[in-house]
């Protein structure tokens, strides 16, 4: 396998109700991403889409319908589909291409429009629950992971009013993001005051609709070389999927992304993640989900990660700073380019190009995932400078 | 960067409304045949695997550990289970606020390794709890049509 690398990135600011069609925000983060290195779209060998389901921007067959926008007209072109999971697939995705030797250079998209749908794009997913048993029930997603949060809290008794600085810290983090939608300053009263959606889950404690696009690029290591004096290495990624019976997983701890943690660590060569990694963008669509990410990572002993969320050890000058992009919680959560957007912070973040975001010590070493399909998608990328 | 206007609504801006018009009939399957024609007889049924030790439910054709059949492994799993984990609800799925916040619950059947999702009722949300026994409600028997709502709710065991 040859070794790949991240040579650049684009990413459009996050919006809910944004004027561009999802052609036009797959085009505006791809033109991004190539004059980020100054590239050319006759430089690209190859283009992978990530995007969640059709419903959302609400075209049948969205892979073929964005493809131009994303820069595939007459190239080799394929899209990928793993629900809330996607954009971190996305990277993986493209790995494939460029590390088997078929192509240098892949362009890695990620689009989603929610707010096409209506009267709330939460409508769509009545569909994806199983339709004789469960979707006579009405089950929202909301409920599904106020389900999981109960049982994560109770597992190890961890108090709300404690997962609600996952909120505070993520939503600050993001007031220095470009693209960010919901940056604010906020206090744990506030997330607990806010409107009750399903308990334990407040409104201030999920991520919002929003609209946007993501672009890697991605490089074998003889052209990354070539295009930039710091190519940053893709060097692990790692896959899962749980039972298809979500409600019969352990839903305290995330199995489905242990097991696709453990083959990224695998093949980066990381033995003690903890101590490996310097900086990570755990999936935070809800509070609660970036600490039970924390744990499948294997970043915080199980139990452990609430308590190292109050010391401040996950702050953006912590031991181990996470979400210092500001997190889909700040940032925005167009599912697919969300998950590509923590694969970006890394890349700027490991480059040390982050700006105002930069959290100090230089770091090497960072890790992102993502989660979705029915609650059992694990996906995972390890990336070095 | 590109997206510099900010809209608060799509229809404040050029338009087109349309819809995917399509409407769909889903077979039960056939461990869903026999699942909810024994629901019409208030009863519920999982399926066995031996070599794994692994009860399923609702019943299905297969072992997804091992890829037996299960179809000749189908049984009577009772109507009693335990609050796995739950939540109340107080939003629709369209995102529209409920008049009444319901109470959702996955409930592990006594005896199994699977699982129902389903409503609790008769009780306070206050009092509900993980690991709570519960038992299946039935509609009157004239009423029941081989639903997953042929089980109006669980309640708690006194």
């Amino acid at each position: 396998m040859r070794r790949v690398a991240i040579v650049g990135a684009g990413l459009t600011k996050f919006y809910r109700n944004t004027q561009e069609t999802p052609k036009e925000l797959a085009y505006e983060a791809t033109k991004m991403a190539l004059d980020s290195c100054e590239m050319k779209l006759s430089d690209i060998d190859c283009v992978v889409h990530g995007t969640a389901p059709d419903a959302f921007d609400g075209v049948h067959m969205k892979g073929e319908y964005l493809s131009d926008g994303s820069g595939a007209f007459r190239k080799p072109y394929m899209r990928h589909f793993v629900g809330g999971g996607t954009g971190v697939l996305s990277p993986a995705h493209g790995w494939f291409h460029v590390a088997s030797g078929m192509f240098d250079t892949c362009l890695v998209v990620a689009e989603e429009k929610m707010s096409c749908a209506y009267p709330h794009p939460a409508g769509a997913f009545i569909t994806i629950f199983d339709h004789t048993t469960e979707q006579a029930l009405y089950p929202t997603l909301i409920y599904i992971f106020a389900i999981e949060m109960n049982r994560f809290m109770t597992t190890h008794g961890y108090r709300k009013e404690d997962i609600a600085l996952v909120a505070v810290k993520n939503k600050k983090n993001a007031m220095d993001h470009p693209s960010a939608q919901l940056p604010a300053e906020i206090t744990v009263q506030d997330v607990l005051n806010s409107e009750i959606m399903a308990w334990p889950v407040n409104r201030l404690d999920i991520s919002p609709t929003s609209d946007g696009a993501a672009c890697i690029i991605l490089a074998a290591e003889h052209v990354a070389r070539r295009v930039t004096e710091k190519p940053i290495w893709l060097d692990g990624v790692g896959w899962s999927l749980d039972t298809a019976y979500w409600c019969t997983r352990d839903l305290y701890y995330p199995d489905y992304l242990e097991v696709a943690a453990r083959q990224a660590y695998k093949m980066a060569g990381i033995k003690e993640p903890s101590k490996e990694i310097h900086i990570a963008e755990p999936y935070d669509p809800f509070t609660y989900k970036e600490l039970h990410h924390i744990e499948g990572l294997m970043l915080a002993p199980r139990g452990k990660s609430v308590q190292m969320l109050v010391d401040g050890h996950f702050n953006r000058d912590g031991n181990l700073p996470t979400s210092p992009s500001g997190g889909l919680l700040g940032v925005g959560n167009p599912i697919a380019a969300a998950g590509l957007m923590k694969v970006i912070e890394l890349y700027l973040q490991l480059k040390g190009t982050a700006g105002k975001r930069q959290v100090p010590g230089n770091p090497t070493c960072g890790v992102a995932n993502a989660w979705g399909d029915l609650m059992q998608v694990g996906t995972v990328v390890v990336l070095r400078s | 960067m590109a997206l510099i206007e900010r809209f608060q609504k799509t229809t404040d801006i050029g338009y087109w409304q349309g819809q995917i018009p399509l409407n769909y009939i889903y077979t039960v399957g056939r461990a869903g045949e026999k699942f909810f024609r024994e629901i019409i007889n208030g009863k519920i049924f999982g399926a066995k695997c031996e070599a794994c030790n692994i009860t399923y439910v609702p019943a299905k054709i297969f072992c997804e550990k091992c890829f037996a059949r299960l179809e000749d492994k189908y049984l009577d799993v009772g109507t009693k289970g335990k609050v796995y984990t739950f939540t109340q609800c107080y939003e629709t799925y369209e995102g529209i606020r409920k008049e009444k916040p319901s109470i959702v619950t996955v409930i592990q059947i006594d005896g199994t390794q699977g699982f129902l999702v389903h409503w609790l009722g008769e009780i306070d949300f206050e009092k509900v709890s993980i690991g709570m026994p519960v038992e299946a409600v039935f509609k009157a028997k004239k009423d029941r049509e081989g639903s997953i709502l042929d089980i109006k709710y669980f309640k708690p065991i006194k």
